[in-house]
């Protein structure tokens, strides 16, 4: 395996199951804020947010230049950190979420994709991270 | 909502997505019959978005239009963006990537009949 590219091969896989989820996150959360967002805000800028990382994280994963992985991580990172979270939290306190997100019980509703997905995504950045002195 | 007519682009979908699964495993990349099997469903997902709109537009009583509208663009955008994204790809990612799509295809069809029939 010579393919060190973060966005050919497997990684343009990945960044098409980033996209997807990109574009499923956005299109939930901008019809629950716009026709219902009195009813639960808290859980709808939640979907906002979990939008706007998975955006932030396809556009990065497929520039792929040495900011946008920085990027990348970081924004992989707080995905990582940000199902863990609502993955416990609407377990504990179910009452707080009423309505799912894309993270609520770790992204069950979506076969579990969204707590692997940010695993994968860090091992692919490691995979491919710049040999030194290239 | 256009039941039969939802089906068949759910079915021909899967079979496009096996046909993609059988080219991943051969470490194959997608071939010209492939593209053909692309372009038909794409043709059946436009006239889903046209019917689904005209249906919309039909409609008096209340449900979640713009999710439905945007479940419907969405369908019908997908597979093209995926052919773009793919168009430099020589690997068998290339038909790895239309595997997901293929399989996410039949799932937002899925969506737009579940938010038709919900009020």
């Amino acid at each position: 395996m010579s393919e060190r590219k973060v966005n050919a091969g497997f990684g343009r896989v990945l960044i098409v199951i980033y996209a997807v989820f990109a574009l499923a996150a956005s299109a939930r959360s901008f019809s629950q804020i716009v026709t219902r967002f009195d009813e639960a805000p808290v859980a709808y800028l939640l979907s906002a947010l979990a939008a706007l990382i998975y955006i932030v994280a396809t556009i990065a994963l497929a520039r792929g230049d040495r900011t946008s992985r920085t990027v990348a991580t970081v924004a992989i990172g707080i995905e990582l950190g940000g199902v863990l979270t609502v993955g416990v939290a609407s377990l504990l306190a179910p009452e707080a979420f009423p309505s799912a997100s894309v993270w609520s019980g770790f992204g069950s509703g979506y076969l579990f994709i969204p707590l692997v997905l940010p695993i994968v995504g860090l091992w692919w950045l490691h995979r491919t991270r710049p040999m030194p002195g290239s | 909502m256009t039941g039969p007519y939802a089906t068949v682009v759910i079915v021909a979908s899967l079979l496009l997505a096996l046909w993609c699964g059988v080219l991943l495993i051969a470490n194959r990349p997608p071939n010209r019959p492939l593209w053909v099997g692309l372009g038909l469903l794409e043709a059946l997902l436009i006239g889903f978005l046209g019917w689904g709109l005209a249906s919309m537009l039909a409609r008096t009583t209340d449900f979640a239009r713009l999710e439905f509208a945007l479940y419907l663009l969405g369908v019908a955008a997908i597979v093209p963006l995926a052919g773009w994204w793919i168009r430099a790809e020589k690997s068998r990612a290339a038909a790895a990537v239309l595997l997901v799509v293929l399989l996410v295809v039949p799932v937002m069809v899925v969506r737009v009949q579940q938010v038709w029939a919900s009020v």
